[in-house]
C-alpha cells in the first residue's frame, strides 16, 4: 500500500515550528533537499505512521540563509552541510558544521550556478 | 591516563577502501571520538540531470551505485513514470522485481564477505563472494551486464526474458539457496563470529529512528520500516513481511540481511510463479510535467528519489537521498565509546557505499 | 648426529624448509578456501622481491633492531638444535620480539604503534605457557638441555598432555593465525593495516619474513619434543597438528585481544599448570 504524500507550502520564518511538530508528531526526517529554479525550493521530508509530510519553502537565491534543524533532528546535519556546499545557502548554526568543506568541490556553490543550457527555457 | 592517538582510518586504507575518511580519537584502544569527513569524489550526477534527455539518464541514475545500480535505475524511472502517468505492464514490473531481488542478493552476499573480512574470517568471506558469483552469472544471463544490469528503462525493461530461460533459473536458485545455508549457519552459530558481532555497535530504537537510520541498521533495532511494503512495481501482489530483529547490536544486523536474502529467494520464487505473459514496455510519449518522490527499497536501505520536471526533455532536478548518506550520522553514533578492533565491524554494519552517497 | 652439525643444518635449512611451510600453508588455506592458491614457491619469489626492493626506512634504528629481531631469532633456534637449555631458547625468543616491537614502535605510524602494543600483550599472554612448557618438559629428564629431553624414553605427549594442548593453543599467536593474528595478520585486512609490520618495506619486511621461517622451524621443533621418543609417531604428530592450525586458521574468526589473554592465561592455569601439578606429584610418588 502506498503511503500518501502531501507538499505543505511554509514560510521560511516558520521552519523551525513546523520541523519541531514534525518532531513532536513522532515523524522521522526523511531527507532535505533544493531545487534551483528562479527560486531556491527546499524540501523538508517527514514521515510518519500516516503518510509523508514535505515541507516546501523558497529562498532567494541570493545570499539565501535560514537557521539549522540539528538541534531537533541531528541527522540533518549531512544534509545541511550539502545544501551550505552545492547550493551555498547559509546555514545558521549546525551542530556539526563543516564550513564548506563537507565536498571537497572546485567552485563554490555549483549547484546555485545558473543553467547548465543557457538556451534553455526556464519556467515560469 | 590519557594516551590519545589519531588513527587515520579510510580511504586509503584496506579494510574501507571508500572514499570516506574517519578520524578515530582513541585512548588506548577505546575509541573515544570518530570525526568524519566525505566529499572526496562528489560527481554533481544529480546536476547532469539538466544537461541529458530524462531518457538518457536512466543510465546515468543507475550509475550512481555500482552495486545497487538496478534498483537506482529502477527508481529513477518509477520516479519518472509517475509524474508522466504510465502505469507500466505487468510483465515489466515483474522483472522489475526480479532483477531488483537478485540485486539485493547479491549485494547481502557481499556484504556478508565484507563483514567477515573485516572480522579477519578469510574463508566465510571467499566463500561468500563464490556463491555470490552464481547469482551474477544469472545476472549476466538475463541482462547481459554484471554490475551495470542496463535493464531498466523509462516505460518498463529494455529486455525481455523467455519463460523457459526463467524456469531453469529457478532451478539453479534452489541449488544457490542449498549452498548458501553451509554459509549462514557460519555466520548464526559461530563462536568467534558471536564474539566479534554480538553486543558490538549498540544502536537503540530511539537513537536508530531519530538519526534517520534506515534498511537493516534500522530494522536491526526493532523498528519494522520496509520501503518494498509501498507496494510499488510486483510487491504490490506479494506481500513483504519487513525483517526485524530486536538486539540493536551488529549480530541483529547481520541477522536481518542473512534472513533478508532468503526472503529475496522467497520473493523471486513468487515473481517466477507469476510471471504474467504480455508486453514488456509501451511507449512513452511527451515529456514529464510535475514532481514525484519515490520511495524504494534497496539492499541498504529506504531510497528516496525526488524529480521535478517541466514540460521539457530536460528536468529541472533529479535527487537521490542514498540509504548510506541517511546512515552517516547513527555510524557516528555507534562508532562512539567503541574498541578499536570492533571499527571496521561497526563500519561495515551500515553497509557503508560512499561512492553511492556521493552522487 | 652431534648437537652443532644438526644447529648449523638448521642455520642453513631452516629459511628453506620455512618457506616451502609457508608455501604449503598458503596453498592448503587457498583449497580450503575453495581457491586456486599461488604456486607453493610462491614466498621465495616474494622474499627475493622484496630483497630487491629498494631500502626505505623511517627510523635509523629500524634496521637495526630488525636485525636483532633476526639474530636473535637464529640464536634461539640454535640453542634449540644444538641441544641446549630450553629456558635460554624461551628467553632469546622473548627478546628477538622485543627487537620486533622495538623497530615498529621506532617508526611514528599509529598503526605499527597499536601493531606493537598489541606484540607485546600477545608476549604476555604467551610467555607463562611457555614457561610452563619449560617445566614441564624439565620434569622427566630433570634437566633443561634438549638434548636431555630428547633422550627420554617414553612418550612425552601422553605425561603432559594439558601442557601440549596449551603450548598449541598459543602457538596459533606465534604462528600468527586466526583467531589470534592481532598485532599482525598474513592479510593486511585489519584495522590497523598490517600492524606491526606496517612500516617496513622492501629488504627489511624480508628479514621480517625470513625470521617467522626460522621462528615456525623452531615452533615445530618444540612440538617435536613431546613426541621425540619415537621419531615414526613425531613426524607425522608435528605435520598432523601444524595441519591443525591451519583448520583453525580458517574456521575462526580474529579475536580481540582482551579475550586472547584471558583464555590463555585460563589455559596455561587450567591446563598447563594442573598438568604440572598433578605430574609432579604422580613422579614424586613413583610412577
Amino acid at each position: 500500500m502506498e503511503t500518501p504524500q502531501e507538499i505543505v507550502t511554509i514560510a521560511s520564518s516558520d521552519l523551525l515550528a513546523k520541523v519541531q511538530e514534525q518532531k513532536d508528531a513522532g515523524h522521522r526526517l526523511v531527507q532535505i533537499c533544493a531545487t534551483t529554479l528562479e527560486q531556491l525550493e527546499l524540501s523538508y521530508s517527514f514521515m510518519g505512521k500516516e503518510g509523508i509530510t514535505h515541507l516546501r519553502l523558497l529562498l532567494p537565491r541570493d545570499q539565501p540563509s535560514l537557521p539549522s534543524i540539528t538541534d531537533i533532528y541531528f541527522g540533518a546535519f549531512a544534509y545541511e552541510n550539502e545544501m551550505h556546499d552545492l547550493f551555498g545557502i547559509d546555514i545558521r548554526d549546525i551542530r556539526v558544521d563543516y564550513k564548506g568543506k563537507f565536498y571537497k568541490i572546485s567552485e563554490p556553490a555549483p549547484f546555485n550556478a545558473g543553467c547548465l543550457i543557457p538556451t534553455r527555457k526556464q519556467p515560469s | 591516563m590519557s594516551n590519545r592517538t589519531i588513527i587515520p582510518f579510510g580511504p586509503q586504507h584496506p579494510v574501507l577502501p571508500e572514499p570516506i575518511h574517519l578520524d578515530l580519537v582513541v585512548e588506548d584502544e577505546r575509541v573515544i571520538e570518530a570525526i568524519p569527513s566525505f566529499g572526496f569524489i562528489h560527481r554533481g550526477l544529480e546536476r547532469l540531470v539538466e544537461k541529458k534527455d530524462f531518457q538518457e539518464f536512466t543510465f546515468v541514475a543507475e550509475r550512481v551505485c555500482g552495486i545497487c545500480s538496478f534498483i537506482h535505475g529502477m527508481g529513477y524511472c518509477q520516479a519518472v513514470e509517475r509524474v508522466m502517468g504510465i502505469t507500466l505492464p505487468p510483465r515489466a514490473d515483474y522483472l522489475r522485481t526480479f532483477w531488483a531481488e537478485l540485486s539485493r542478493i547479491h549485494s547481502h552476499l557481499l556484504w556478508m564477505g565484507l563483514v567477515a573480512d573485516a572480522f579477519g574470517f578469510e574463508n566465510l568471506f571467499m566463500n561468500s563472494w563464490r556463491i555470490r558469483e552464481n547469482i551474477l552469472d544469472i545476472v549476466e544471463e538475463t541482462t547481459g551486464g554484471r554490475v551495470i544490469f542496463g535493464a531498466a528503462k523509462i516505460g518498463g525493461t529494455r529486455r525481455d526474458v523467455t519463460n523457459d530461460k526463467l524456469k531453469e533459473i529457478g532451478r539453479t536458485l534452489k541449488t544457490i539457496e542449498a549452498e548458501l545455508h553451509a554459509i549462514t549457519d557460519v555466520f548464526e552459530q559461530d563462536y568467534s563470529v558471536q564474539q566479534r558481532l554480538r553486543g558490538i555497535g549498540i544502536l537503540s530504537r530511539e537513537d536508530a529512528f531519530d538519526l534517520g537510520a534506515v534498511g537493516p541498521t534500522l530494522r536491526g533495532s526493532g523498528e519494522p520500516m520496509d520501503a518494498r511494503c509501498e507496494g510499488y512495481a510486483a510487491y504490490r501482489d506479494i506481500e513483504v513481511e519487513p525483517i526485524v530483529e530486536s538486539d540493536c547490536d551488529s549480530y541483529a544486523r547481520c541477522m536481518v540481511r542473512i534472513r533478508e536474502i532468503y526472503q529475496s529467494f522467497d520473493i523471486i520464487r513468487q515473481v517466477l510463479c507469476r510471471m504474467p505473459d504480455g508486453e514488456t514496455e509501451i511507449k512513452v510519449k511527451g515529456y514529464p510535467n510535475g514532481e514525484h518522490f519515490a520511495r524504494l527499497e534497496q539492499p541498504r536501505g529506504e531510497v528516496l528519489y525526488y524529480v521535478k520536471g517541466n514540460g521539457t526533455k530536460h528536468l529541472d532536478r533529479f535527487r537521490v537521498r542514498t540509504p548510506t548518506f541517511a546512515n552517516i550520522p547513527p555510524l557516528l553514533k555507534m562508532l562512539q565509546g567503541c574498541d578499536l578492533p570492533d571499527v571496521p565491524v561497526i563500519v561495515l554494519t551500515i553497509d557503508p557505499c560512499i561512492s553511492c552517497a556521493e552522487r | 648426529m652431534s648437537g652443532w652439525l644438526s644447529a648449523i643444518l638448521y642455520i642453513l635449512l631452516a629459511p628453506v624448509a620455512g618457506g616451502l611451510i609457508a608455501g604449503i600453508d598458503r596453498k592448503l588455506t587457498a583449497r580450503m578456501q575453495r581457491r586456486i592458491g599461488p604456486p607453493i614457491f610462491q614466498p621465495f619469489y616474494d622474499l627475493f622481491k622484496l630483497i630487491d626492493k629498494e631500502n626505505v626506512i623511517v627510523n635509523l634504528y629500524q634496521n637495526l633492531y630488525l636485525t636483532g629481531f633476526l639474530v636473535f631469532n637464529i640464536v634461539a633456534g640454535t640453542l634449540f638444535f644444538a641441544g641446549g637449555d630450553l629456558l635460554l631458547v624461551i628467553f632469546a625468543l622473548a627478546l628477538s620480539g622485543i627487537f620486533l616491537v622495538l623497530g615498529a614502535a621506532s617508526a611514528t605510524s599509529p598503526y605499527s604503534h597499536i601493531g606493537a602494543e598489541r606484540e607485546l600483550i600477545q608476549m604476555m599472554a604467551c610467555e607463562p605457557m611457555l614457561l610452563i612448557a619449560a617445566m614441564g618438559l624439565y620434569l622427566l629428564p630433570h634437566s633443561f638441555q634438549v638434548r636431555d629431553i630428547l633422550a627420554v624414553d617414553k612418550p612425552l605427549f601422553l605425561y603432559l598432555p594439558g601442557i601440549l594442548f596449551g603450548l598449541l593453543y598459543i602457538l596459533t599467536i606465534k604462528l600468527r593465525k586466526s583467531p589470534f593474528d592481532l598485532s599482525t595478520s598474513h592479510h593486511a585486512h585489519q584495522e590497523i593495516v598490517k600492524g606491526i609490520t606496517t612500516e617496513f618495506s622492501g629488504p627489511a619486511l624480508a628479514v621480517v619474513e625470513l625470521a617467522h621461517w626460522y621462528e615456525t622451524i623452531l615452533i615445530l621443533g618444540m612440538i617435536y619434543l613431546f613426541f621425540a621418543w619415537n621419531p615414526w609417531v613425531a613426524v607425522p604428530a608435528t605435520i598432523g597438528l601444524y595441519l591443525a592450525e591451519i583448520l583453525v586458521d580458517n574456521t575462526n574468526a580474529r579475536l580481540t585481544w582482551r579475550w586472547t589473554v584471558t583464555s590463555s592465561w585460563l589455559i596455561a592455569a587450567v591446563a598447563g599448570a594442573g598438568n604440572l601439578i598433578v605430574l609432579f606429584y604422580f613422579l614424586k610418588a613413583g610412577f
